[in-house]
């Protein structure tokens, strides 16, 4: 699963301004894991992007590392 | 979020693509930097009669001001806007970013599949420049197209995102993975002509499914010329249809 949060911290740490302050954490379910993304607060909008654009696709390409592993996966922004 | 739509506009000409050149001038953008919706494709008229005058809206494409959020914001303040600085990095050296750059999130995606990045003319209209595009090939790759390439449109726009971070500066590139867009683009141009002939001969107009902006300009594009139907797009957002009307 560790690719899966790597995947989300190169993501995060590409798009922000400071990219020290990107924390992903993962809270697994039975069935599902919830990966919580935390960046600096006026790095906030860069990882959702306008309409929650970025945000999505960051879910839409989850979902297929998820997918191999027969998972379901959440994103959240906190 | 500091970036702010940069707006789009509606603009009028005698044809398609002077309405466009006039909606970059207007904006200040590139073609690359846009969205291009043609609300009107216009028609010459006989004699003048009858002539409409073509209308397209030209909109901004969202990851444009993000980019631009990099320049300093405290000197450009009141000022007018700085213009973006000399690419300081080669035509080879930015495919290269680029190609590492998906590389490195097909890889966290447990995805097996190799980057070649490449200057191509093949995915873009008649008279364009040749763009930068990054082909992903392997085995079983569906899974990275998604349904109605919504996957792939999602990898494009964060390879997108990412490369315009690093280079400081908004950079064209397109992803594709096995040919899909080659042959979606080929589908959509048969497609349309098929429509064309279908609304010439019955006189009935003719609703598309639902497509992207970038699909949508592929019908329009293939239809310009026609001499007997003209297109339109109507609804809006994720359900905008192209429309094919009997001229």
């Amino acid at each position: 699963m560790c690719t899966t949060k790597e995947l989300i911290e190169l993501i995060a740490k590409s798009l922000v301004n400071e990219p020290d302050a990107v924390i992903v954490r993962e809270v697994h379910g039975a069935s599902a894991t919830i990966f919580e993304l935390s960046v600096a607060p006026d790095d906030k909008g860069r990882v959702i992007g306008k309409g929650g654009r970025v945000a999505n696709s960051m879910r839409t390409l989850l979902r297929v590392a998820a997918a191999k592993e027969r998972k379901r996966v959440t994103l959240e922004i906190m | 979020m500091a970036s702010q739509a940069k707006g789009s506009v509606e603009v009028s000409a005698k044809t398609v693509e002077e309405a466009i050149q006039r909606g970059l001038s207007e904006l200040g953008l590139t073609r690359d930097q846009v969205e291009i919706e043609v609300v009107n494709p216009g028609r010459g008229g006989v004699l003048g009669i009858g002539a409409e005058d073509a209308q397209v809206r030209v909109s901004a494409l969202p990851v444009e001001p993000s980019v631009e959020m990099e320049s300093p914001r405290v000197e450009a303040e009141g000022e007018p806007p700085v213009s973006q600085p000399e690419p300081l990095e080669s035509e080879g050296d930015v495919a290269k970013v680029a190609a590492e750059l998906l590389q490195g999130l097909l890889d966290r995606m447990k995805v097996r599949a190799r980057v070649k990045a490449r200057m191509g003319d093949d995915l873009a209209e008649e008279g364009e420049e040749p763009v930068l595009i990054l082909d992903v090939t392997g085995d079983d790759l569906g899974i990275l197209i998604g349904r109605r390439g919504e996957t792939l449109r999602a990898l494009q726009y964060m390879t997108r995102l990412m490369l315009s971070k690093k280079l400081e500066r908004w950079e064209m590139v397109i992803v594709d993975v096995e040919s899909y867009r080659v042959r979606r683009r080929r589908s959509l141009r048969q497609l349309a002509v098929r429509m064309a002939e279908r609304v010439a001969f019955s006189q009935q107009r003719v609703v598309l499914e639902a497509m992207p902006a970038h699909e949508r300009r592929i019908i329009h594009i293939a239809l310009r010329d026609h001499s007997q139907v003209a297109t339109t797009s109507i609804g809006e957002g994720d359900r905008r249809k192209v429309t094919i009307v009997p001229k």
